[in-house]
């Protein structure tokens, strides 16, 4: 089964649209609704979607991670992570699982700097100040080294469903995964991915944020 | 006695009160009790008697009380705060955890 994981934080306006959409590539969409204070939760469930939610918001890494637990239960073959607020183009997906199969990879990340194409609908912020930082941690804090690690597409089979245990409930998953491919020696790629921003997403706060639960994630189980 | 002396004296013995109501409530244990009155008693000692501090801090090779007792308060606000991040950081993850399973509940298989 592949099961499509949508962490949701008050995004009533798109998850409709999202969940419509991905029904026609995966086998079951399942909507983590992370405390939204909107309708979120009831307008995924209309589109189609399975609905878990969270009394209270705790980060798009806890979502993450309980649509996991979920595709575990459920004994999903594979997952894939996609941003409920229609950031991402479900036309990459059918390419991604391609690709993935031909490379018997574990692990696909959805990179938006595969292609010079793709790469220029990113603001240049991210493109010239955030991602070199954000590579430098990612390094630093070992995982496998990529073009994009901060990018919310992604696909893991069964295999990498097991080994991989998200303990990063804010945005630090996403360094959290690269590292935790590396530390289980999984086969990974990075296909290119079309993003369309709506909004900036994170900045140089967030990033600031991401480095200090990676730095205390160090220091506790 | 100078001002600040006078000052810290009366916001020591406040805190030490504090500390006895505390205790009353039942909400701290013996040793809890008995180690804030000693450490208040002895914050008291040093504000009174600052060249008491500066025997230890000459053994230590520290020219003046007073910079021994800022490089020893120091650490132990820094280290104080350190333990209270990675505190706050494990509480942060036993509430997600919590979240999950009150999320997972109704899932049948």
């Amino acid at each position: 089964m592949f099961l499509a994981i949508v962490p949701a934080y008050n995004e009533s306006d798109r998850v409709g649209s999202v969940v419509r959409s991905l029904l026609s590539y995966v086998d079951t969409v399942l909507v983590v609704d992370d405390g939204s204070t909107d309708t979120t939760a009831k307008i995924a469930r209309q589109a189609g979607a399975t609905v878990l939610s969270h009394r209270l918001n705790r980060g798009q890494g806890a979502a993450l991670e309980t649509g996991h637990a979920y595709a575990r239960k459920i004994g999903a073959t594979h997952v894939l992570h996609f941003d409920a607020d229609g950031q991402f183009s479900v036309g990459d997906i059918i390419p991604a699982r391609e690709a993935m199969k031909q490379a018997k990879a574990d692990v696909v990340f959805g990179s938006r700097y595969a292609t010079e194409k793709h790469n220029l609908r990113v603001p240049w912020t991210k493109r010239v100040l955030l991602r070199p930082i954000g590579k430098i941690v990612d390094r630093l804090f070992g995982g496998v080294h990529l073009s994009d690690a901060h990018n919310g597409f992604r696909i893991l089979n069964k295999k990498a469903l097991e080994c991989i245990h998200l303990s990063h409930s804010g945005m630090a998953h996403a360094s959290e995964v690269p590292a935790l491919v590396k530390k289980y020696g999984l086969r990974y790629i990075e296909v290119p991915v079309s993003v369309t921003y709506h909004e900036y997403g994170q900045g140089v706060s967030g990033g600031i944020r991401v480095v200090r639960d990676l730095v205390l994630g160090k220091f506790s189980k | 006695m100078i001002i600040f002396q006078f000052l810290f004296i009366l916001f020591s013995l406040f805190a030490i009160i504090t500390v006895i109501k505390r205790k009353k409530d039942a909400v701290m244990s013996n040793v809890g009790t008995t180690f804030w009155i000693i450490f208040w008693m002895l914050t008291d000692v040093v504000v009174l008697f600052p060249d008491s501090t500066t025997l230890f801090a000459n053994r230590l090779g520290i020219g003046r009380g007073s910079d021994l007792i800022t490089y020893v308060s120091l650490a132990i606000v820094f280290f104080v705060l350190f333990r209270l991040h990675v505190k706050l950081h494990e509480i942060e993850r036993d509430i997600t955890s919590v979240v999950r399973k009150d999320a997972l509940k109704d899932v049948d298989v």
